[in-house]
């Protein structure tokens, strides 16, 4: 936006929000040092990050869901608060509205039930509702915060700009025009189409225009900058940036969340020789996958992109047996697969680390022991009964090869954080030295340092002759670790990149251009 | 990057430790509360023996050797029960039917006797058979076509009780049951009821099975996480049959038991056993191995069971307080079991997504 950025003397009172020496500490590691900055009252403040840059910690310190650590202090609207005093419920007092990407609606009730399930039900008489009051009023929320929908639509017939504009009419149902209140965004475009998302972005200009404050936080930078006043930027816990968006663009962005020129960093991955194909997918069509075909060879990492919902998850359940093939062929060391189980896919020498960590992965009641040993139950059978003392030493000595912090490998696997749980996993799987790795999302939901561990494993398997392919949806990730990246859009194949083509920018766009008819400008 | 909210969050005393500092936090099992967590109700069984055996109202009928024998074997037939309720329970699957089969199966074998004619062994090794049916049929209906097994193993108790009242019309069978099974039940050896031998027998070969072979481990791995366990080379649908087939055979060896205990095969079905067995293996989730069924477990909450209500009868208790006592006994363990878990954070521990 090409507004004059507001001056935003970061020390002023007319700092809607302001964080002073504010830090977090997870198990021991740092993921928020010092964090210093304010925002303006009446401006739109963006802030940003990749993954494990401490953004989504901030936005829970923020809303009160984690406490951070002793010693700093928040102001919103002008009252302070010591860190270890605010809570969610003191974020709600002082104004904070927090708009999630999910919106929090509930899709088969009307515009004026999903108001009343934060606000409550009018009274008619006793317990009876009243209907009428509840349109009237749901009719004024609605208009002052300048939505045009009727309040007796479902929320399921609405547009989706219209749902996340609903969302933020009911975020600030309670605020007389927003001088006290300010809405955090959490990427309110991420699920929208381009033009919906345009429809958006001007609707939230409109509220700033009428002088509410607003915390935007997004991925895609081409929006971030056309609406920002200001632009906070985290890299790896720490404010790498604060500056009127006016003096930034979106390289000068990406270079500050990379930290470093991203052409280095892929082109030290990018070194390794490779050798024999392990992997050939030929022309697969599985579940939402249409007609793919690549190939990964001894030595090699292979990202995966697209969206949510591209079939980048359903291609590698395919290559892991479980789901269904409709055509085409996956090829192992030369030889045709057809595995319908996890185990035939196992001994093949593959395999799987899955993306939702909780559901597919954890036993989470089980000991940590035992979930790094859930690869290879069978293999401790001493002919009439387990051998847990060795099987529970191995464990152990991987918990030291990975780095897996926990107070003992005895304790619950749901015990450990996020890092740690996904290490062991891995340790799980590569323990198996299996000649094709397959990653979705292997760092998701794991703090920074954890995932250059991660990063560090996978590469180390992978140099002994192995080959990986991974999918995530951070593309910074794709960048770093990956020699080459296959796009897939709409479950097909859309480019390939590799060398100096592969790059964050490059991947984040070719992911997205259908949604846009064009490349983000 | 998503919404997530609290659950997420880690209570800080329950991260795990930085390296420098692991001695103390593998300390923390040897905490008092640690202790009281493991051993509570190991303590308690003491706690309740050595009161009912002091109290003077209960003290010396208590401490008779006549009454630890009937304590003892009184609870040898619902320790077996309790113990195929295990299988379907660490693969987290409940079994409504194992008093409904134990029931069953002794009929089976008193019929086989009494009605046929047919050899002891035999009837025993048809009434066990027939037991190890009834599992397979829940365990085919719950793997392979998806049966909720709550449902399955009611419909299959209820349909057991009813074929049973169908056969034996509502009237025991007694007839010709031989001296050689029934003195099983009777006699002891060397001071210890032959039954309670059995059971104790039993209960090695299952906590075998379920602690020292990679079916046990099988078996709570499925019942920790259905969906990983797959996705981890398990075949989730064979250990989930298994685990009912089990239990199956397990309720006949109890059918044959239940029918050297009582010298006859009633029309009863079976479910007044059902729930002791379901007390006995949730009490087991809070001792020793918190959280996880287990066979020493459920050989303590019977235990315990027993003893109290003995005790309670010694003192000139009512004879509901028994069915009070396990009712009791069943919610306090589901509930302690439940509140430990929560405090240990099972279910999802995870950092700060970003």
């Amino acid at each position: 936006m090409t507004e004059e950025p507001r001056s935003a003397e970061p020390r002023s009172p007319a700092a809607a929000v302001q964080l002073m020496n504010v830090g977090k500490t997870f198990d021991g590691v740092r993921v928020l040092r010092n964090l210093d900055f304010s925002v303006a009252r009446g401006s739109v403040h963006a802030l940003l990050g990749g993954n494990g840059s401490g953004k989504s910690t901030t936005l829970k310190i923020l809303a009160g869901v984690y406490a951070a650590d002793r010693g700093g202090t928040i102001a919103v609207h002008g009252r302070l608060h010591a860190t270890d005093s605010y809570t969610a419920s003191t974020a709600r007092r002082s104004g904070l509205r927090f708009v999630h990407q999910d919106l929090g609606l509930v899709p088969d009730l009307t515009v004026s039930e999903n108001f009343a399930l934060e606000g409550g039900y009018p009274r008619l008489a006793g317990p009876a509702v009243s209907w009428r009051r509840l349109h009237r009023s749901t009719r004024q929320h609605l208009d002052r915060a300048h939505v045009d929908v009727d309040p007796r639509s479902l929320v399921r017939d609405l547009r989706p700009s219209d749902r996340t504009l609903v969302a933020i009419a009911r975020a600030l149902r309670d605020s007389d025009g927003g001088s006290h209140m300010t809405l955090v965004l959490d990427e309110p475009t991420a699920s929208l189409p381009r033009h919906e998302a345009e429809i958006l972005l001007e609707a939230i200009r409109g509220c700033q225009a009428r002088g509410q404050t607003i915390v935007y936080v997004g991925h895609r930078l081409s929006e971030v900058l056309s609406i920002a006043d200001r632009i906070s930027v985290l890299r790896d816990g720490v404010l790498v940036a604060d500056s009127p968006a006016a003096d930034l663009d979106e390289a000068g962005i990406v270079t500050l969340m990379a930290g470093q020129t991203p052409a280095t960093r892929g082109g030290e991955a990018r070194r390794t020789a490779v050798g024999e194909t392990v992997l050939k997918v030929d022309r697969l069509t599985a579940g939402p996958v249409r007609d793919v075909s690549l190939h990964v060879r001894q030595g090699e990492i292979v990202g995966v992109a697209g969206l949510l919902g591209s079939g980048r998850s359903t291609l590698l359940r395919a290559i892991f047996g479980q789901a269904g093939v409709e055509g085409g062929g996956i090829q192992v060391g030369g030889v045709p697969v057809a595995h319908r189980s996890a185990a035939a896919a196992m001994r093949c020498g593959i395999a799987l680390v899955p993306e939702d960590r909780g559901a597919d992965a954890a036993f989470p009641d089980l000991p940590l022991w035992e979930n790094i040993s859930a690869t290879v139950i069978g293999r401790y059978w001493a002919g009439w009964r387990m051998a847990r003392t060795t099987e529970r030493r191995d464990s152990a000595r991987l918990m030291r090869t990975f780095d897996v912090r926990a107070a003992s490998p005895d304790v619950p696997f749901a015990t450990l954080s996020g890092g740690n749980q996904q290490k062991a996993v891995l340790a799980r799987w590569l323990r198996l030295d299996p000649r094709l790795l397959l990653l979705d999302e292997p760092t998701q939901g794991v703090d920074a340092m954890a995932r250059a561990d991660l990063h560090a494993a996978i590469r180390e398997h992978v140099a002994k002759g192995n080959a990986a392919l991974v999918v995530s949806s951070d593309f910074e990730e794709l960048e770093a670790l990956c020699h080459r990246v296959v796009v897939i859009r709409d479950g097909s194949c859309v480019a390939e990149l590799a060398g100096a083509e592969l790059t964050e920018a490059a991947v984040a766009g070719l992911t997205q251009i259908d949604r846009s008819k064009g490349p983000l400008t | 990057m998503t919404g997530t909210s609290v659950d997420t969050d880690v209570a800080p005393e329950r991260l795990p430790a930085p390296p420098g500092e692991r001695r103390r936090g593998s300390s923390r099992a040897l905490s008092l509360s640690g202790i009281a967590e493991r051993y509570g109700l190991l303590l308690l069984l003491v706690a309740m023996t050595l009161v009912f055996a002091s109290l003077p109202a209960s003290g010396e009928a208590f401490r008779s050797t006549a009454n630890i024998q009937a304590v003892l074997a009184s609870q040898a037939v619902g320790l077996t029960v309790a113990l195929a309720l295990l299988f379907p329970m660490a693969a987290g699957s409940f079994d409504f039917s194992v008093g409904a089969v134990t029931a069953t199966s002794s009929v089976v074998a008193a019929a086989s006797v009494s009605h046929f004619g047919l050899p002891l062994p035999l009837a025993l090794v048809l009434a066990t058979a027939s037991g190890a049916l009834v599992g397979s049929v829940l365990g085919i209906l719950v793997a392979r076509y998806a049966m909720n097994p709550f449902i399955a193993t009611l419909g299959m108790a209820t349909l057991l009780g009813g074929a049973v009242f169908a056969y034996t019309n509502g009237l025991q069978i007694s007839k010709d049951i031989p001296a050689t099974l029934t003195d099983l039940g009777s006699l002891s050896w060397f001071g210890v009821p032959l039954i309670v031998l059995a059971a104790a027998l039993i209960a090695v070969v299952v906590w075998f099975v379920m602690s020292h072979t990679p079916l046990g481990r099988h078996l709570f791995a499925v019942g920790s996480n259905a969906s990983a366990a797959r996705l981890v080379g398990l075949d989730v649908a064979r250990v989930r049959f298994l685990s009912f087939a089990l239990s199956g055979l397990v309720s006949g060896v109890a059918g044959v038991l239940l029918l050297a205990r009582q010298g006859a095969a009633t029309s009863d079905n079976g479910m007044n056993m059902l729930f002791p067995a379901l007390t006995a293996v949730f009490l087991s989730t809070i001792v020793i191995d918190v959280g996880r069924p287990s066979v020493l477990g459920t050989v303590i909450g019977v235990l315990f069971v027993a003893v109290s209500i003995s005790g309670l009868t010694l003192v000139g208790a009512p004879a509901w307080v028994s069915q009070v006592f396990n009712g009791a006994a069943l919610l306090v363990a589901v509930g302690v079991a439940g509140i430990s878990r929560a405090r240990r954070g099972a279910g999802s521990a995870g950092l700060a997504r970003t």
